[in-house]
């Protein structure tokens, strides 16, 4: 007799926890197929990418990235560049003699080198291995110059974290996902 | 063995401890003082970048330079190695952790207490009501905090952060990392000027609040300096921190920005544009407005009062502009060196050019209108080329222009005759218009709560709605000639070169309050300090209230002022016919 | 600094819209050729679907290592690939416990692209859950695994205060809703405290935080799994209603109370009877109590947490912004802050940002009021709980809190029949424990 009164509250109790678990497993079931619904519907692969008409060279991309060397470099557009002696990206402005001294040098690493191509032009090259992203001699081309130079986040480097640190901060809002067949975003045209 | 386990966790925990401690601090030092971009190195630079060909300097800097980088990478490498150096290190640990308490398992306790369940859960209820409690409480904390008005003491605090921020900077430039003592010094020195000079003025804090324009900043006749003296005397120095002699005479007002004062002078020989140190008021450096393309070779004719120099320099903190009655329009940057000159063309004006100049970012605004070619004028700061020019069949004027919000956003408001316009910073694109002025205009507009205030003694007082260019109100019960207005989101202060003072209602434009002083101003009132300073024609101060407009104090300087004063922290700054003195507390 | 930027925005700005190039093209005619520069290749989908696909199968290696075998050697080697694949090599992200923000997000705003393999890190814990407890948290999340590999001895909280602490998740949980409802962030990726070891840097606040927990996760167990996970909050539910139920052994219990202080998330229940009586009105009495608090809780969680929504709407960039506009236009002799200068010198129009902003109120205002009432229920919810009476025969798991580490299979002697008595200190034939009748 005392098994059968033990039984009903047993039994009550696994009968409400049946029923909870096909609710809940139909909850999690339909929202999965309405939402399988939206992502399908969508194109592949998104990554983060800089804007770079609207980036404002801040300097919040060298020391908000998530990485200890940010995923932020600065890429150069020959096509766009000037190719001039006088490059507002690599020399300071007010330079007074053009030569490689450091005071004379717009980048603290060093990372933007110069290659004399023929009368009056000079090819300029980022080394990606010591560029830290920090937009002067971004700043300084897009003022004196052509802008052919710009900030953009390399993809090798990028973690492509949930949510970008540097987006988060970015004044101008120039960091977006951008779908995979515009994985760059590039200043290409002169 | 178990002995030998323990050892090794020990020795491996100590080892890892100080090997945190050392890579955390590394790692904060390394985001803190973000790579590479230390103030000394800017500074040094930028030095170098005035004062050429001093080699020490470049071969200094080219050292920290190298240091730096040197510096740089090699604690990126660093700490990469010792964070693999951390992680295998925590692995031994765990694992020699792991095998010492290998045997131990956790054992039920001698005399087995059975669990009670009720008691766990009766326990755990309480726990958790008061816990839910406690945060309700915070929360409800919160909405209460949030209704008092937190809006004035909260600026009273950003106000004070601001002025202990720029000391400690201060004192991190001074100590910042570095290849060496001799290097800081050495920046701070030079930072002044040509020769190292007394050292006394190092310790200065760094003043926060400049004054740009004529007026203020913004031409806005208010300023958020805190702690203005409200009386000093001349002659027996009291409240007096210097006063030095102006070489040249100008009806100018003074403007401040940094330790720089700026004013200029002029007479027929040569006009000249002034920097003083504003702890010492002594005469920094002079540029001269001569050489220059254009520049008629006899001088205009001026009232002799009115003078060449009557129109206020301005500056953005990094160059600083002055025009002059020849139409000549000069600049040049902190240190003195002039980075460019041209000039406008001659002004057609039978007084005197007056208008003051003003700068938004890097762009110089100039009034320029006179007998003909009246123009708005937009110059870049950085080469003297013209960014934008707006022509305009108005009158002549000898008003100022200022910068208002309008709608949210800064516009340029110039009143001539015969209208006040707005005009878009950027390109010079009219917002409005409002016919309202007529006569001679030499008074300059004003601006609160996004309404523009103008007056003119021979047309009427008018307030404009600064978005949409409607007029709010006309009045002319006093109106000025040359003094200017000031405005606070109440009130409208307007001081007549016939001895009345008077305050106007900013809403209605009925006047609240009146003096009748009996003296001419032409100086301009300016909102500072919850006061309205004013000063008259003859040198006599006056200090209302600026909430009731009720006289607080008034006295006499002794010196004839006619330019309007300017402020700074805890100082005022100004201009007579014979001197420039420094008032502080 | 700041100066020499405003003078060159200002540039800038006219440079961009002008969008003319100062210097012309170069002719060359020393037949020099425009280098072809490549730049890094983005993530590749082989590894998204790898992780999907290591995610199933460590899944269901752990269920067949929990249910069958019983082997705690399977599930800590689990931890250990899960720690060195999902934590150092693919860095931790994407995780199931971010992805909340991602669904969340996705369910709000019709334009955000949700990718298929963050819809399956999602759902299929949830899924396993559902059938066979928390399988993910025992060796497959990265973030419990690293907790995992690092317990040595465990030294038990009061159940007292572990069911108050235990409320932390909901609430973390309710924020994050909030915050990703909104688009303003992500905050569990902002507060990841194991990111930075994964990543080998980062926030060096939160990264302390983390390397706290580690070091409590030496002698507490999984502090961060109990205490704030937000996912295994969501597990929980599912969990407490699965379909199999983990056994501490299939041999059926003896009820030899060996295994009670072993589990490291005491989730172990023991069958004594309560020490103290209490009579059956009372409890009664506390239950009506409870379930008529329940709702009255819910309103005030919503109401405390509603009205503060505007406070909290300042996580937002936008309303941010909107906010350091209006504080420099009161005072506009202040210093004027990065993004105001930026909004200006782009030529912001305020009046729209206005617009933006009352709209993003308005959806604080609903969120906000959503999760209060979350909170306030769960609070109720789980008092109501705790005065509920539940009798055991013998010692059963608490599914809600296993994260079926596999700890206790080692301390059952059914498990291990051929070995001898683990200590002589206890002898196994002490009060038999059945509860009275």
């Amino acid at each position: 007799m005392s098994e059968e009164k033990l039984k009903s509250p047993m039994d009550r109790r696994n009968f409400l926890r049946t029923c909870s678990s096909f609710v809940a497993g139909g909850v999690a079931l339909a929202s999965g197929g309405l939402l399988a619904a939206k992502a399908s519907a969508k194109e592949g692969d998104v990554f983060w990418q800089i804007d770079p008409y609207k980036c404002t060279q801040c300097g919040r991309c060298e020391t908000d990235c998530v990485l200890t060397v940010s995923a932020v470099k600065c890429f150069h557009a020959n096509r766009v560049c000037g190719y001039c002696d006088l490059c507002g990206g690599y020399y300071r402005p007010n330079v007074k003699e053009l030569n490689t001294a450091a005071e004379n040098m717009m980048c603290p690493t060093g990372a933007i080198t110069r290659e004399f191509v023929e009368e009056p032009y000079f090819e300029y090259t980022i080394n990606e291995e010591l560029c830290t992203g920090c937009g002067k001699c971004v700043k300084g081309c897009t003022s004196f110059g052509n802008g052919s130079l710009f900030l953009q986040i390399d993809q090798d480097k990028c973690q492509q974290c949930n949510e970008c640190a540097i987006a988060k901060v970015c004044p101008s809002d120039a960091i977006q996902r951008v779908p995979n067949d515009h994985a760059y975003k590039l200043k290409d045209h002169a | 063995m178990r002995k030998l386990y323990r050892n090794i966790a020990i020795v491996t925990t100590i080892f890892l401890l100080a090997l945190s401690v050392m890579l955390g601090v590394s790692y904060y030092q390394m985001q803190q003082v973000s790579p590479l971009e230390t103030g000394v190195m800017e500074t040094l630079k930028e030095l170098n970048d005035t004062n050429s060909d001093n080699e020490a300097l470049q071969q200094q800097i080219r050292e920290l330079d190298l240091l730096s980088r040197k510096a740089y990478f090699v604690k990126e490498g660093q700490l990469k190695m010792g964070f693999y150096l951390l992680l295998g290190m925590a692995l031994v640990l765990v694992v020699c952790l792991n095998l010492y308490y290998r045997e131990t398992k956790n054992l039920p306790e001698k005399d087995f207490d059975p669990i009670d369940d009720w008691m766990t859960k009766s326990r755990a209820r309480k726990y958790l009501g008061w816990a839910a409690a406690v945060v309700a409480l915070i929360g409800v904390g919160f909405v209460v905090v949030q209704q008092i008005d937190w809006s004035n003491m909260f600026n009273k605090e950003i106000l004070a952060e601001v002025q202990d921020e720029g000391e400690s900077l201060e004192v991190n430039n001074e100590s910042s990392e570095g290849s060496g003592e001799k290097v800081d010094t050495l920046a701070t020195d030079s930072v002044k000027g040509e020769e190292v000079d007394s050292a006394e003025v190092d310790d200065m804090p760094e003043l926060k609040i400049a004054s740009r324009a004529f007026r203020g900043n913004n031409s806005g006749a208010t300023s958020a300096a805190r702690g203005i003296a409200t009386s000093w005397n001349l002659s027996g120095k009291k409240n007096i921190l210097w006063q030095s002699s102006i070489p040249k005479h100008g009806y100018n007002s003074p403007v401040i920005t940094g330790r720089n004062v700026f004013i200029t002078g002029a007479d027929a020989k040569a006009r000249e544009l002034y920097c003083y140190d504003v702890w010492t008021g002594e005469l920094k450096w002079t540029v001269k407005a001569d050489g220059i393309a254009g520049s008629p070779s006899s001088m205009p004719k001026v009232n002799a009062d009115t003078g060449l120099a009557a129109s206020t320099v301005a500056t953005n903190g990094e160059e600083v502009c002055a025009i002059f009655a020849t139409g000549d329009v000069i600049c040049a940057d902190m240190e003195g060196k002039r980075l460019w000159a041209k000039n406008i063309g001659v002004p057609d004006n039978h007084y005197g050019y007056a208008s003051s100049l003003l700068m938004y970012g890097n762009t110089l605004i100039i009034q320029y209108q006179n007998n003909s070619n009246a123009q708005i004028l937009a110059l870049n700061t950085k080469n003297g080329n013209t960014a934008w020019s707006k022509k305009s069949n108005d009158k002549i004027a000898w008003s100022s222009p200022i910068i208002a919000t309008l709608g949210g956003k800064s516009a340029l408001v110039v009143m001539g005759n015969p209208a006040i316009t707005a005009y878009n910073l950027g390109n010079g694109s009219e917002l409005w218009r409002v016919e309202c002025m007529s006569g001679e205009v030499g008074s300059s507009p004003a601006s609160a709560g996004g309404v523009v205030f103008g007056a003119s003694e021979y047309a009427k007082c008018v307030a404009i709605d600064g978005a949409t260019g409607e007029t709010l109100w006309e009045a002319s019960d006093y109106l000025p000639e040359c003094s200017s207005l000031a405005a606070t989101k109440d009130l409208v202060f307007c001081a007549t070169s016939y001895g009345m003072v008077c305050a106007y209602d900013a809403k209605t434009g009925e006047v609240k309050k009146e003096h009748d002083l009996t003296t001419p101003f032409y100086s301009s009132p300016v909102v500072v300090d919850g006061k309205v300073y004013l000063f008259s024609n003859s040198g006599k101060v006056y200090i209302f209230s600026a909430s009731t407009f009720d006289l607080i104090t008034s006295f006499e300087t002794g010196e004839k002022t006619f330019a309007t004063p300017a402020f700074t922290d805890g100082m005022m700054i100004v201009r007579t016919d014979k001197s420039l003195y420094c008032v502080k507390k | 600094m700041r100066k020499i930027f405003t003078i060159l925005l200002g540039i800038l700005y006219s440079f961009n819209a002008l969008a003319v190039a100062r210097f012309p093209k170069p002719d060359f005619t020393s037949g020099y050729q425009y280098p072809d520069i490549v730049h890094g290749a983005p993530n590749e989908l082989f590894w998204n679907i790898l992780d999907v696909v290591l995610l199933i199968g460590m899944m269901g290696l752990v269920v067949w290592a929990a249910y069958k075998k019983r082997g705690r050697a399977i599930i800590l080697s689990m931890s250990l690939v899960s720690v060195l694949y999902f934590g150092f090599f693919r860095s931790g992200c994407v995780c199931s416990v971010g992805s909340i923000q991602n669904v969340v997000t996705a369910a709000v705003d019709p334009n955000y692209h949700l990718p298929w393999y963050v819809l399956l890190v999602f759902l299929l814990p949830i899924v396993f859950a559902l059938l066979f407890g928390r399988v993910f948290c025992s060796g497959v999340c990265p973030l419990g695994a690293l907790q995992e590999l690092i317990n040595v001895r465990n030294f038990r909280l009061s159940r007292a205060v572990s069911a108050t602490l235990s409320m932390i998740p909901w609430i973390y949980l309710a924020f994050t809703i909030l915050y990703a409802a909104t688009r303003s962030q992500f905050l569990i990726c902002r507060l990841d405290p194991f990111i930075g070891i994964f990543r080998l840097g980062g926030d060096l606040g939160v990264m302390s935080f983390g390397i706290m927990l580690l070091v409590m996760s030496i002698f507490i167990g999984r502090p961060f799994c109990q205490f704030l996970c937000p996912y295994g909050a969501l597990l929980s539910v599912f969990s407490a209603l699965s379909w199999k139920k983990l056994e501490i052994t299939d041999k059926g219990c003896i009820n030899c109370a060996l295994c009670g202080v072993s589990c490291p998330v005491d989730a172990i229940r023991a069958p004594q009877n309560s020490r103290t009586k209490e009579e059956r009105w009372r409890g009664v009495k506390r239950i009506i109590l409870f379930a008529i608090l329940l709702p009255i809780l819910t309103v005030a969680g919503s109401v405390l947490v509603g009205t503060q929504s505007d406070a909290l709407s300042l996580a937002h960039k936008d309303v941010y912004l909107y906010e350091l506009l209006q504080r420099q236009e009161a005072n506009p002799e202040l210093d004027e802050p990065l993004e105001v200068e930026t909004f200006h010198a782009l030529g912001g129009d305020i009046e729209e940002l206005k617009a933006k902003v009352d709209d993003i109120r308005g959806d604080y205002q609903f969120y906000a009021y959503l999760i209060g009432a979350l909170i306030g229920f769960v609070i109720g919810f789980k008092l109501l709980k705790l005065s509920l009476k539940r009798g055991r025969k013998t010692y059963e798991i608490d599914m809600a809190r296993c994260t079926m580490c596999g700890k206790c299979f080692n301390y059952c002697p059914q498990n291990q029949p051929t070995r001898r008595a683990i200590s002589s200190r206890t002898s196994i034939t002490s009060k038999n424990n059945i509860p009275d009748k």
